[in-house]
């Protein structure tokens, strides 16, 4: 074990101390981060901080509507479709009506990220006074209420506050009538004021604070200021493209290794052939990790948001990491030349990338990209940092992109361990 | 007498990338005595490298097996590696690393720390007259500085045994006589076995206790010099160039049949005897002969009354380049 911590630490000295690496660890990736962060802030968020909501209005009555109105204000990174979808379809429903089944799809899939479906009635229980529930479905962790839970339990708590506040008004005008035998008021001066009173106690409760409002505030002075929106994607998706860059490097050096003779100088020292292979895993393995915390360490610096689970982060950056590591160990041996292995490393890292929404979130474009997207394991290390990072999710959320990330690098290492060339 | 390395026909075939496959060593035995010199000589190509390289445990033989001090290679690698010290023919060094941070990283592999890994690796870079640039890094070193360092990363575990491939390629003369002096240093003073391979009969015939010759992957010769140079006769060579002019085969074997002593004359290179005299290319003939210093003047006069120009004349005594030519037909050089 500590032969391999020293050739690990050994290999990374020489890797940091060939200057011509230093660009393609540090000074590109970070420019490109700031950049594309800034001009993602640029165009109003750049979709990353606008939440697709689905939204299904079976009541189309007054209280709904004002139900609705009262999402849109509670937070403005909320788009609720198909109501304000825009010219670029950013609900990405195409030419379809949105039906309560796709919409139950969509939220599974997290291809939007809730449904908030306003039941028939809605209105009349409201009115009456009694219990209605107004159904929400997202991937989101309901112990860890995403901003859009949050909004609309603002929004209804509100609602149905208003609503009681008006049926003890309307109890007590009748008592109070009744007790002091005064002349009943004329039903339409006494809607009148119920209503009346129900709009003054909504307002009254927009103005002060609502329990929950704080977290409602945070995302919404995340969109003040749409910067830190943009590095929200522009972090997690440099750091992945340049994971890439960094980590498949390693083919050339593992076949300079060989051309060069160290690697057969480590073969005649008392090392064993596993030893000599995990520490080389083990090499690249850090630089990817290192590579990440780059990226993500000037995301932080610039304010990116981390969500709430750290530990879920580092989970899909080892997953994704180790993935690279694997194809890095998988392709090596098919290497013949080091131009060879870097036209191969320009060519999967630009290609993978975009395909799999490091450049732009890949919710905004056509839906068979996004599926063909998920064969680049780009996609689903995006899918767990979205997860994390926009929508708080924690580690039970990212299961399925870390499970499907260590399948791929298993499978990839099965390959390069058999056919990885000492010789 | 122990046996620090001893090989049982080993064989490697490496296949080639468009599916033909090669044999480079065909079935090689080898038996290397405690503290001897045993230098394997052959051209470029005979198989030298992937020998030491299925004897050190960086190749797997195709067939048969080595041991070093009584351990496979094979079975037990770990055991033999700890024995064993290697200097291979390419300069196995980190060029971006200095000479001091090379020596240090392969003496941790070797489990040295602390001080003792500090004291050894003063040693050798003292050891090979390198104390004063051991900060600066290999790539900055010259040809003969980096064969030193390579030299020194072979010793770090101050092994009873060295394998050195070629350790003098491509260097000057200065670097080389050092090279060979330190390699007849460990064996009196340290107390080490080597295995030396070269291509140049000057070299083996310098350090060797004894020579294994090969060719082709195959171990055509082995014992010590006197033996080998026995074993095909105890012929001088007189090696003669020649300008381009033509000679006729039957004037060759005229000269040979007549001329007293001469029992065999090789032409190099032959196609130049007969063939392109439009070519000022000199060609060389090699007699064999019993007391090659009274057959001369005769084989002389011979080529003068034949219009053959005479450029150049040696006689040499019986060494190990004869024994190559007279068992291969061919010049170790070529
Ligand atoms: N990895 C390899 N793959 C294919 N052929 C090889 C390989 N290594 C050596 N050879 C061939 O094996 C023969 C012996 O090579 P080598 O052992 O390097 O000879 P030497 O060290 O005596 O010059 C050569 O013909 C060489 O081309
Ligand atoms: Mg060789």
């Amino acid at each position: 074990m500590r032969s391999i911590l020293t050739i690990i630490l050994n290999d990374l000295q020489i890797f940091f101390s060939q200057r011509g690496n230093l660009p393609g660890l540090l000074i590109i990736p970070v420019l490109l981060t700031l950049v594309i962060g800034w001009s993602l802030g640029q165009i109003g968020g750049g979709g990353p901080m606008r939440l697709r909501v689905d939204l299904i209005d079976l009541d189309q009555s007054g209280m709904s509507a004002k139900l609705i109105e009262d999402l849109r204000a509670a937070n403005d990174a909320i788009v609720l479709c198909p109501l304000d979808n825009d010219a670029e379809d950013f609900c990405s429903l195409g030419e379809e009506p949105l039906q309560l089944e796709r919409a139950i799809e969509r939220a599974r899939t997290g291809r939007a990220s809730a449904l908030i479906v306003i039941p028939a009635g809605y209105a009349a229980a409201l009115e009456a006074f009694e219990i209605i529930s107004v159904d929400y479905y997202s991937l989101s962790d309901p112990m860890q209420p995403g901003p859009v839970l949050q909004s609309l339990n603002a929004v209804l708590q509100r609602a149905s506050t208003a609503s009681m506040t008006t049926g003890v008004a309307d109890a007590l005008l009748t008592n109070l009538t009744a007790a002091f035998e005064l002349p009943p008021l004329g039903a339409e001066t006494r809607d009148g004021f119920l209503g009346a009173l129900y709009l003054r106690s909504q307002e009254m409760l927009t103005e002060q604070p609502a329990p929950v409002r704080f977290q409602v505030a945070d995302a919404e002075s995340a969109s003040e200021d749409g910067s830190m929106n943009g590095f929200n994607q522009s972090a997690p998706g440099m750091g992945t493209l340049y994971v890439m860059f960094t980590v498949l490097g390693g083919m050339a050096v593992l076949l300079r290794e060989r051309s060069q003779w160290t690697l057969q100088r480590l073969m005649a020292l008392p090392l064993s052939r596993a030893q000599i292979l995990g520490a080389k895993i083990g090499v690249y393995f850090s630089l990817g990790m290192i590579q990440y915390f780059i990226v993500f360490a000037v995301g932080a610096a610039l304010g990116m948001d981390f969500g709430s689970s750290p530990a879920a982060i580092l989970a899909v950056m080892a997953a994704f990491v180790l993935c690279i590591t694997a194809l890095t160990f998988a392709l090596a041996p098919w290497i013949k030349s080091e131009g060879q292995a870097r036209g191969l490393v320009l060519l999967l890292s630009l290609s993978l990338a975009p395909l799999g929404g490091a450049w732009w979130p890949l919710e905004i474009v056509p839906e068979f990209m996004q599926t063909l997207g998920h064969l680049s394991p780009v996609a689903w290390a995006m899918d767990g940092f979205h997860d994390l990072i926009w929508y708080n999710g924690g580690f039970t959320d990212v299961l399925p992109e870390v499970g499907v990330l260590i399948a791929a690098a298993v499978v990839l290492f099965a390959i390069g361990i058999r056919r990885f060339k000492y010789e | 007498m122990q046996l620090m390395v001893e090989a049982r026909n080993l064989r490697k075939t490496y296949k080639r990338p468009d599916g033909s496959s090669i044999e480079a060593v065909k079935g090689v035995d080898l038996e290397i005595r405690q503290g001897e010199i045993f230098s394997l000589l052959g051209p470029n190509g005979a198989g030298k490298t992937t020998t030491i390289s299925m004897i050190s445990g960086l190749v797997e033989p195709t067939e048969g097996d080595a041991s070093i001090g009584g351990y496979s290679i094979t079975k037990e690698p770990m055991a033999a590696k700890r024995l064993m010290g290697f200097v291979p023919q390419e300069i196995a060094l980190y060029p971006e690393l200095s000479a001091r941070q090379n020596l240090a990283f392969f003496g941790r592999m070797y489990g040295l720390g602390g001080k003792e890994l500090g004291r050894r690796v003063d040693e050798l870079l003292e050891f090979v007259d390198l104390s004063d640039r051991q900060n600066d890094r290999i790539d900055t070193f010259s040809g003969g500085m980096k064969r030193r360092i390579n030299l020194a990363a072979g010793l770090l575990n101050n092994p009873p045994l060295v394998y050195m491939d070629e350790p003098t390629v491509g260097i000057d003369p200065q670097n080389r006589r050092r090279v060979l002096d330190t390699v007849k240093l460990l064996r009196d003073e340290h107390n080490m076995t080597v295995l030396y391979t070269t291509h140049l009969m000057e070299e083996a015939q310098e350090l060797s206790d004894r020579v294994g010759i090969i060719d082709h992957g195959e171990i055509i010769a082995m014992g010590t010099q006197d033996e080998l140079v026995q074993q095909v006769g105890e012929e001088d060579r007189l090696e003669i160039t020649i300008g381009a002019q033509e000679i006729a085969e039957s004037h060759l074997e005229r000269m040979q049949q007549e001329t007293a002593g001469v029992t065999r004359i090789l032409c190099n290179p032959p196609e130049q005897v007969s063939d392109d005299s439009s070519e000022s290319m000199p060609a060389k003939l090699t007699v064999f002969a019993k007391r090659g210093r009274t057959a001369l003047p005769q084989i002389l006069q011979d080529l003068d009354s034949a219009g053959v120009e005479i450029q150049s004349v040696a006689v040499r005594e019986p060494d190990l380049e004869a024994v190559f030519l007279a068992l291969t037909g061919r010049a170790l050089r070529d």
